[in-house]
């Protein structure tokens, strides 16, 4: 099955993405993670000031029947998470990309994001799997 | 060591079902999603692949003897071409499994037995026979097993012209000649719902999946079929039992007749006290998982779940867990422990879900 991977955003193996705005990043989960888990049913997300490690498990999110962390694709300070999802987790299946996006991010070190994958590089990713 | 596959498993890679292994089988455990699946069976019907349970026959004048010696629950009594649930246990009380044994006749009986414990509960079954005066076959090969269930499951085998006793309750069985073939349905199931088991020859079972998929059933796989039975709170073998427990510890004591004659574990049945009270908890917010603490008010872990999912049907987290008998509070608060954040729960007397078998 062929998933959105939108061009401008950058990907990780563990299957989040990020949308680099100069010294901020939006972090949310790729269309492939979230079919690949099916019926989301609960998100949770750290607290604005909570800071983060590369690769540090930022939150959780589940379907019915699984339970996956969620890894911080870079280091940095929570800015924002998205309240949204806590009473509409659903979203993350219907708008991976849009409404489902999970933190807001200022980053620590922007020469991380060198780490992570394009676009390309990730739709390659998903093939090998 | 690869897995085995049931007769229906091109079908199941065919409509792009999510695979896993279950029991030494590549099983389906969901073809679209599973809120859809389990909707689908509380709401009409949907069918179920569970050609990997165990069949096995136990046939000669002293087969209903035998079967009503090794299980807890009394058989002997039970009316003809009736099904009875019971725990299989050692002589030290604990479970080796969970079964369902159909009286098809005074000679004839049916047990169907969970997949992962077929090789353990035959050993045990032919081990115990004795010189009680009948055979055992073991037929689990030989089976496809469909399960259809919903409140639909019934119009839709009138519509296959399966011809149906008239008189043909929950829990009972017939043995069937449909398309030329003999075949066994059983008004059983693992979801709560009406519903039927139809045990068949592997053609056959391709024919009635073809069939029911024309008319609409949709296909439903193991992880729809464990939240349907964790939300009626039905007990699943390596959960709620296993083989350290006894059917008292699981709060299956409805199931162990201990005025009937002798049975495998009666005298240490009758002497046991429980260990452990399963109890029915569910959150506002927060999903129970199995392997998660329950805690008592002041913090003390008193048990853990042994089932935990998202009901569908009320949207709420939903577990089956076993409290330490020493440790139940008196003020029967209980919480869960998710990633160490205490969620208050809701302690439930009864299931989460009515199901809508008669």
């Amino acid at each position: 099955m062929a998933h959105n991977i939108p061009a401008e955003l950058k990907y990780t193996k563990d299957h989040e993405w990020a949308k680099i705005e100069g010294d901020t990043a939006i972090i949310g989960i790729t269309d492939f993670a979230q079919s690949a888990l099916g019926d989301i049913v609960f998100v949770e997300l750290p607290e604005a000031g909570k800071t983060l490690d590369h690769h540090q498990t930022f939150g959780v999110v589940e379907s019915i029947k699984s339970v996956s962390d969620l890894y911080s694709p870079l280091s940095g300070t929570v800015l924002e998470s998205n309240k949204d999802l806590v009473n509409a987790p659903e979203l993350c299946n219907a708008e991976p990309y849009g409404n489902a996006w999970m933190i807001k991010v200022k980053l620590k070190n922007p020469s991380e994001l060198n780490s992570l994958l394009s676009a390309s590089d990730y739709q390659n990713f998903l093939s090998s799997l | 060591m690869s897995l085995l596959k049931t007769s229906l498993h091109e079908a199941h890679i065919s409509l792009n079902a999510k695979m896993a292994p279950f029991a030494g089988y590549d099983m389906p455990l969901q073809y679209s999603s599973v809120k859809e699946e389990v909707l689908v069976v509380r709401q009409s019907a949907g069918v179920f692949d569970v050609s990997h349970m165990g069949e096995f026959f136990v046939n000669g004048p002293e087969a209903v003897a035998f079967v009503d010696f090794l299980i807890t629950n009394d058989f002997q009594n039970a009316e003809m071409k009736k099904a009875v649930y019971s725990p299989l246990c050692r002589e030290d009380g604990t479970v080796i499994d969970d079964l369902i044994a159909y009286k098809l006749g005074p000679e004839k009986v049916l047990i169907c037995v969970n997949a992962s414990n077929i090789k353990k509960d035959w050993e045990w079954i032919n081990s115990k026979l004795g010189t009680f005066n009948c055979k055992l076959v073991n037929n689990s090969d030989d089976y496809s097993l469909l399960a259809l269930q919903g409140p639909r499951a019934e119009a839709l085998l009138k519509e296959l012209n399966f011809k149906l006793p008239s008189d043909f309750p929950y829990y009972s069985i017939a043995e069937l000649t449909h398309d030329g073939e003999a075949i066994i349905v059983a008004r059983t199931g693992y979801t709560g719902e009406d519903g039927f088991e139809i045990f068949s020859g592997h053609n056959f079972a391709k024919k009635l999946w073809n069939d029911l998929l024309e008319k609409d059933v949709k296909p439903c796989g193991l992880a729809s079929r464990d939240v349907l039975r964790v939300e009626v709170c039905y007990p699943l073998y390596g959960h709620e039992i296993n083989d350290n427990l006894t059917p008292l510890d699981a709060g299956l004591s409805w199931t162990v007749k201990l005025s009937k004659n002798n049975f495998i574990g009666k005298s240490a049945l009758v002497e046991l006290k429980p260990k452990f009270q399963l109890v029915k908890l569910s959150l506002e917010r927060g999903i129970p998982r199995e392997g998660y603490e329950i805690l008592n008010s002041t913090g003390e872990t008193v048990g853990h779940v042994t089932s935990g999912t998202m009901s569908v049907v009320t949207g709420k987290g939903i577990a089956l867990a076993l409290v330490e008998k020493s440790k139940i509070p008196s003020d029967k608060k209980y919480s869960i422990n998710i990633r160490n954040t205490k969620y208050e729960a809701n302690l439930h007397s009864k299931a989460f879900v009515t199901g809508g078998h008669k």
